[in-house]
């Protein structure tokens, strides 16, 4: 198990650390060992069998699906992947219950420290039924439930849980996924260069934190709607010394003026948003965004690109993981969804970046000098060798 | 509260709708009242139900029980790891010493009953239909 690196991060007994070293284990044995398994099963017996019946090869992921979900090795995939991600959240209750007043102490005491980042909230805000009704990913409470005033434990929760979730392949800050992409915009396009930097759906802002790091210059905003993950968001980046400015606010409606922006990014959150919230969301992205500037999403590749395996593989998460965007979301086209909200298509760009804390940037950086397909079984999937997919457009 | 079961995945889903509207009701009454000293525990039930793949939800339910006792066995011997890290370094114990170690007869014979006795306990559900057949 991955230890936070900052002073927010839980004391934990040596029993709760062996728990959750025991579930980041699991968790590697059911993605890496296991999920290798499947395949094969699947090409040996599974795909074979579909032919047989069907004089023809699986078309799509929900084909794949059909025809694995009777498959026994599926059923115990699948019962320990559940099982395996509603532990890494229980691993985390217990020391989390214990250490909420201190919790609270440390971040107000980050709060008033240099650098000077800033946090703003708003009364009477109302979050998405989106956010508000589902534990999304299994999580108990979400990212929104609070307990109490000025609450920050869903942040807590959160950050620990991905140290466990991740099994080292998100970095040892969980910012694998800002730091492989924003050194990789750095190193592709040279002449960017920007001033004020947008992250949507920021969370608790591991991966903000980068684009600080990568453009120091910059002004970077964070924005989401759950005010515990905001608050934790604040005091990790104070923690961390990294200034940045977090508000509470709807990516469907920003309160920022047009035009403002030299990039807006986004990592990891268009799934988790319904499709006539994604359109909304990439109209705002268009309208703050300067002419010349970048809007980027990291995202889970979309299913047209991938082959019907694949699809069915990473679809795996929006039927049994409570994720009821992440299909429909990747069902749809990337190059559409920018035309539609008003990027022109010969601005359209779509990177598949090799994960830096795994490959290194001089892999990263050498990927930035070529193009690469999308349709690779370790594209936006967690597990060994990870290859991070974004897409976006130019304005 | 009504709760409706949806086919899926060779298993059965929960999905409870109602309950995601009420427990979000009580919550938020719940968070107006919340003044400085009023602290309430972290919520741990996941709202949306769980998957279940089994032809019988019970093994999947009986499957992560046993996972969970894997993760208290591997506990222990995290615990008992760092037990015998902290006698080599306090010099009561030599690297090795436990794997060369060797019980006296008298303890052996002790053990041996005592794993007896933890076997039978393991399986004595299965006992339960041995002595129901003998009853009649
Ligand atoms: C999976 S998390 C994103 C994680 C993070 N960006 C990362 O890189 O890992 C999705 C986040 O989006 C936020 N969110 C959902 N809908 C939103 C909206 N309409 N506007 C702003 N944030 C939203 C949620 O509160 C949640 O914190």
């Amino acid at each position: 198990m991955l230890e936070l690196k900052h002073e927010l991060k839980l004391n934990k007994t040596r029993d709760e650390k062996a728990r959750m070293n025991f579930v980041s284990g699991l968790r590697a044995h059911v993605l890496n060992d296991m999920a290798a398994g499947m395949r094969d099963i699947y090409s040996a017996d599974v795909e074979p069998e579909f032919r047989r019946r069907n004089r023809r090869a699986p078309k799509n992921g929900p084909e794949v699906h059909k025809a694995i979900k009777t498959n026994e090795y599926f059923k115990f995939y699948s019962s320990l992947r559940v099982t395996a991600q509603d532990m890494v959240w229980q691993s985390v209750f217990p020391p989390l219950e214990r250490s909420r007043p201190a919790l609270k102490q440390t971040a107000a005491r980050l709060a008033g420290k240099k650098p000077r980042g800033t946090l703003s909230l708003q009364k009477n805000f109302e979050v998405p039924r989106y956010v508000s009704a589902i534990d999304v990913h299994l999580m108990a409470g979400n990212y929104d439930g609070e307990y109490e005033t000025d609450d920050l434990a869903a942040g807590s929760l959160y950050d620990n849980g991905l140290a466990v979730f991740s099994f080292g392949l998100m970095g040892q800050n969980l910012d694998d996924i800002g730091q492989s992409i924003a050194g990789f915009i750095k190193r592709k396009f040279s002449d960017l260069r920007p001033k004020k930097i947008l992250d949507l759906g920021c969370t608790i802002g591991h991966n903000t934190g980068s684009w600080k790091d990568t453009y120091p210059e910059a002004e970077v905003h964070g924005i989401d709607v759950a005010a515990p993950c905001l608050r934790y968001a604040h005091a990790r980046a104070q923690a961390q010394n990294r200034e940045v400015h977090f508000h509470q606010m709807n990516a469907e409606s920003l309160n920022f003026p047009d035009n403002s922006f030299d990039v807006v990014f986004s990592s990891m959150f268009l799934h988790e948003v319904p499709k006539k919230s994604i359109e909304k969301i990439m109209k705002e992205a268009h309208r703050v965004l300067k002419p010349g500037g970048l809007m980027l999403h990291m995202e889970l590749p979309p299913n047209d690109q991938l082959s019907p395996y694949d699809a069915f593989y990473l679809d795996w998460d929006s039927a049994y993981n409570n994720e009821p965007f992440y299909k429909p979301f990747r069902d749809l086209n990337p190059q559409e969804v920018c035309k539609k909200a008003g990027f022109s298509t010969k601005k359209y760009v779509q990177f598949v970046i090799p994960s830096v804390g795994w490959y290194g940037a001089e892999v990263r950086d050498a990927a930035a000098d070529q193009q690469q397909s999308v349709d690779n079984d370790k594209t936006g999937r967690l597990t060994d060798g990870v290859l991070w997919y974004c897409f976006g457009a130019f304005k | 509260m009504s709760t409706a079961h949806r086919k899926s995945a060779g298993g059965t889903r929960r999905v409870t709708k109602d309950r995601v509207a009420k427990s979000r009701t009580v919550k938020k009454s719940a968070a107006v009242k919340t003044e400085e000293s009023s602290r309430q525990t972290m919520r741990r039930t996941i709202r949306g139900g769980r998957s279940y793949f089994f032809g019988d939800p019970a093994i999947d339910k009986v499957l992560n029980m046993v996972v969970v006792l894997g993760s208290e066995v591997w506990t222990l011997r995290e615990r008992l790891a760092a037990m015998e890290a902290i006698q080599i370094k306090r010099r009561q114990l030599k690297s090795g010493e436990i794997d060369q170690f060797e019980f006296s007869a008298e303890d052996e014979a002790r053990l041996a009953s005592e794993r007896k006795e933890f076997i039978d306990s393991l399986f004595r559900i299965l006992q339960e239909q041995v002595a129901e057949s003998r009853r009649a």
